[in-house]
């Protein structure tokens, strides 16, 4: 069985949302369950998987789909699944993210979309089958298909919100399709190119016959990586997010907020590392002297935009806009360190993203509005689910120990050695910007409800009387654990950064990047 | 903003035509995708390896089943999803409609329904057929449940909604479209039970009585009827609930 670990990462969520649609009926309330319990054999499956990883030689492991093993078939026959250090990290996160947001989700999904459980969990599962499968896809066009199953299941998830959910998911689906074929078309280029989807295939073929200088391959890879940056909301092509996160069911913007732009970001990786590799990415073409002053533009544009929203969910969004930025940067800089933290920051950001968004739901559900002046006084209302959400909050500025301080280390070392200093001021733009966020958030939180006839979050029950706003009156457990726990995730991988930050290392080892001029 | 788009527009299709210069020649058979080892192991040992004379389905459905069976799954999630954004739920659901200003009360039009009377056995054999012989010509669960959802959809436009539903309501064709992947995903799980990978059809050759190669070409026709199943049922599923702004009721 152990050997078929990888198989139990796609087939526990596929299964359950087969299960989920049988249930969705007269037991619909058992959905939820079986979303969990699916999800934690998935975990299983991942936990089983990056053992087996860490424990091979050549920390990797192929899995042939249909049995068609490289060893009677030549490579490219069947689909591969390679799972290796990097793959298998970004899976392990997205699995662990979806099980902590599925037993957040239980209340949120009954009270948004009544009568929906069965539809929604389905979605919910396809989602991370979809999001786990392109974290250990080898080959370049199943890698597609993947991306096609994340992404209509996040439309419907989306759409499922209020009804401006809809005017936002529709922007999303035209942008999220226009990204999608630029990305089938350079796999396209590829294959008449090359003659084959596996990724391993791919990389061989342009070594051997030399292909940087062809005019296919280098539009292939433009066309390839315009796609994904229009998916992963990079700066000017952010325009879908922030309505679409903000606008989405609470239980949706949990699950996709920390994971989507972050997988995208996994695949840009994988596609400069792994399939172009690395002398063709960086060396070959001008993305190496271009992006990272786009890069600038986009955390530069994406923070102030943030100091703009008076929403907390709409600041959130703009500030995973900004996070995109980051981590962008950090793999175009073309830095050994830069790559590190900026795999090491799409592990971090998405378990802070997490913290915020899940704390941000609590609020939402509590005072009935994310407006900042709801927020005043909540610490007294709610001390454990702001402690959580200021543990997510602490990271996105990167104050040690939490994790967000060493990836952001990482990434400012990355630049700096790099010589990009255009970079490092931008993240130290950036970084300003969040603490100026966040702590006039914390003063807002804080402040005891003193003016009396100050009225706020507008006709939400009990909030009209002065006395209650700041009485004891703590988020269910099964919205508080999830966020406590994820706010815990934040603090341990801060703490143990070193033991991530190895197995990044050696996974980055073998490919010899720049390790900048002092070393 | 025009300008601009007008730019974006020119600098594209810039690029695909700098993209062609480079392009094999035209029905070369010497360029890298007729010549690479996959493709002469595909065209050379297809027939081999499965048995199946349909080299695309055998691509399609086994060599690269993977994918089919995501496929499968985008178009039960288009369903899904459809049904689940319009979808009348609490009060909207009881409350009764006023009639459309474009709906008509006459009864279905005699030519036509007599027409669709005829017709729809024979569209229904045909999808049958379609599906039934994808592996020996063109053809399999795609088409052929396509084909067997526009039958369903015919029988809603030539009378109404209520009278096709009651052939196949909705409720029940999502029921089948999850069964569809069932039959798919099943097929692989139990290849996986078997001591295979996922998918590896040839390990079902240990529990029925036939050879490795002839085990993948009864599991495509396997997998075909399950994406049938999920094709035919997600295509009326998406008509009734779309034509009827998701009330699920009226002519057209």
């Amino acid at each position: 069985m152990s050997e078929n670990s990888i198989a139990l990462i796609f087939a526990c969520p596929l299964f359950g949302a087969v299960l989920c649609t049988f249930l969705g009926g007269a037991k619909r309330a058992l959905c939820h369950p079986v979303a969990v319990v699916s999800l934690g054999g998935a975990l299983w499956g991942g936990i089983e998987t990056l053992r087996r990883v860490v424990a091979s030689e050549s920390h990797e492991i192929s899995y042939l789909l249909g049995g068609w093993t490289l060893d009677s078939y030549p490579r490219g026959v069947g689909i591969e699944f390679r799972a290796d250090l990097l793959g298998t990290l970004i899976m392990l996160v997205v699995i662990g993210v979806a099980f902590l947001v599925a037993l957040y989700s239980k209340l949120t999904v009954s009270e948004e979309t009544p009568e929906k459980e069965g539809p929604f969990y389905t979605l919910f599962l396809l989602q991370v089958t979809g999001l786990a499968g392109i974290c250990l896809t080898g080959d370049a066009f199943n890698l597609y298909v993947l991306i096609e199953v994340a992404a209509l299941t996040g439309y419907g998830l989306i759409a499922m919100g209020s009804a401006r959910a809809a005017a936002a998911t529709f922007n999303y689906v035209i942008l999220g399709t226009i990204g999608a074929s630029f990305y089938l078309l350079g796999v396209g280029y590829l294959y008449m190119k090359t003659g084959t989807l596996n990724m391993v295939g791919i990389q061989e073929v342009i070594v051997q016959q030399d292909l940087a200088d062809s005019a296919t391959m280098q539009v292939a890879f433009v066309f390839i990586g315009l796609g994904i940056l229009i998916k992963m909301a990079f700066f000017p092509f952010h325009a879908w997010l922030p309505n679409a996160y903000s606008h989405a069911p609470t239980s949706t913007s949990c699950l996709l907020a920390p994971l989507v732009t972050k997988v995208m970001i996994y695949v840009m990786i994988r596609m400069t590392l792994t399939v172009f590799g690395v002398d063709f990415s960086f060396e070959e073409t001008l993305w190496t002297k271009l992006l990272p002053w786009l890069v600038v533009v986009a955390i530069v544009c994406a923070a102030t935009m943030a100091l703009a929203q008076r929403d907390l969910k709409k600041m959130l969004t703009y500030l995973i806009v900004a996070e995109v930025g980051y981590m962008v940067g950090g793999v175009w800089i073309y830095n050994y360190y830069g790559l590190v933290g900026s795999i090491f920051h799409v592990i971090s950001d998405a378990c802070m993203t997490l913290c915020l968004f899940l704390g941000a739901g609590i609020i939402l559900r509590k005072v009935g509005t994310s407006h900042f002046d709801g927020l005043k006084g909540l610490f007294r209302r709610m001390p454990l689910t702001m402690t959580g959400f200021f543990v997510g909050g602490f990271s996105i500025i990167g104050l040690p120990p939490t994790c967000g301080f060493f990836s952001k280390w990482y990434l400012i070392t990355g630049g700096m050695l790099a010589e990009r200093w255009e970079y490092v001021v931008a993240l130290l733009f950036s970084t300003m910007v969040m603490v100026v966020l966040f702590f006039r958030l914390i003063e807002r939180i804080h402040l005891a409800v003193k003016e009396s006839g100050e009225e706020f979050g507008h006709g939400h029950g009990d909030l009209d009387l002065p006395e209650n706003e700041t009485r004891f009156d703590e988020a269910p457990l099964s919205m508080l654990i999830p966020l406590l726990l994820s706010a815990a995730v934040v603090l341990l991988i801060g703490i143990y950064n070193q033991d991530v930050v190895n197995l990044v290392e050696s996974f980055l080892e073998p490919l010899n990047l720049p390790k900048g001029t002092d070393r | 903003m025009r300008k601009l788009a007008v730019a974006v527009v020119v600098l594209t299709g810039g690029l695909l035509l700098y993209a062609a210069t480079d392009f094999a020649a035209w029905g070369d058979p010497e360029s890298p995708a007729s010549d690479s080892d996959v493709s002469k192991h595909f065209i050379a040992e297809t027939g081999v390896d499965t048995e199946v004379p349909n080299m695309v389905t055998a691509v399609l459905a086994d060599y690269r089943g993977f994918d089919t069976m995501f496929e499968t799954v985008v178009i039960f999630i288009a369903g899904i999803a459809i049904l689940a954004i319009l979808k009348l739920t609490g009060k909207d659901a009881t409350k009764t409609p006023g009639k459309r200003k474009d709906e008509v009360d006459d009864a279905p039009d005699l030519i036509v329904t007599h027409t669709v009377r005829l017709l729809v056995p024979i569209i229904q054999l045909f999808a049958f057929y379609v599906l039934a012989h994808g592996h020996v010509s063109p053809g399999g669960g795609f088409q052929g449940g396509v084909i067997m959802g526009a039958s369903f959809i015919l029988v809603a436009l030539a009378w109404d909604l209520p009278r096709a539903m009651d052939r196949l309501s909705v409720d029940r064709a999502i029921l089948l479209a999850g069964v569809g992947i069932l039959i798919y995903a099943g097929i692989g799980l139990l290849a996986m039970f078997l001591g295979g990978e996922f998918l590896d059809y040839a390990e079902l050759s240990t529990i029925f009585p036939v050879s490795r190669e002839m085990a993948r070409y009864h599991a495509m026709l396997g997998v075909e009827i399950g994406v049938a199943f999920t094709v035919t049922t997600v295509m009326f599923a998406i008509y009734a609930s779309l034509s009827s702004k998701g009330r699920l009721e009226g002519g057209l």
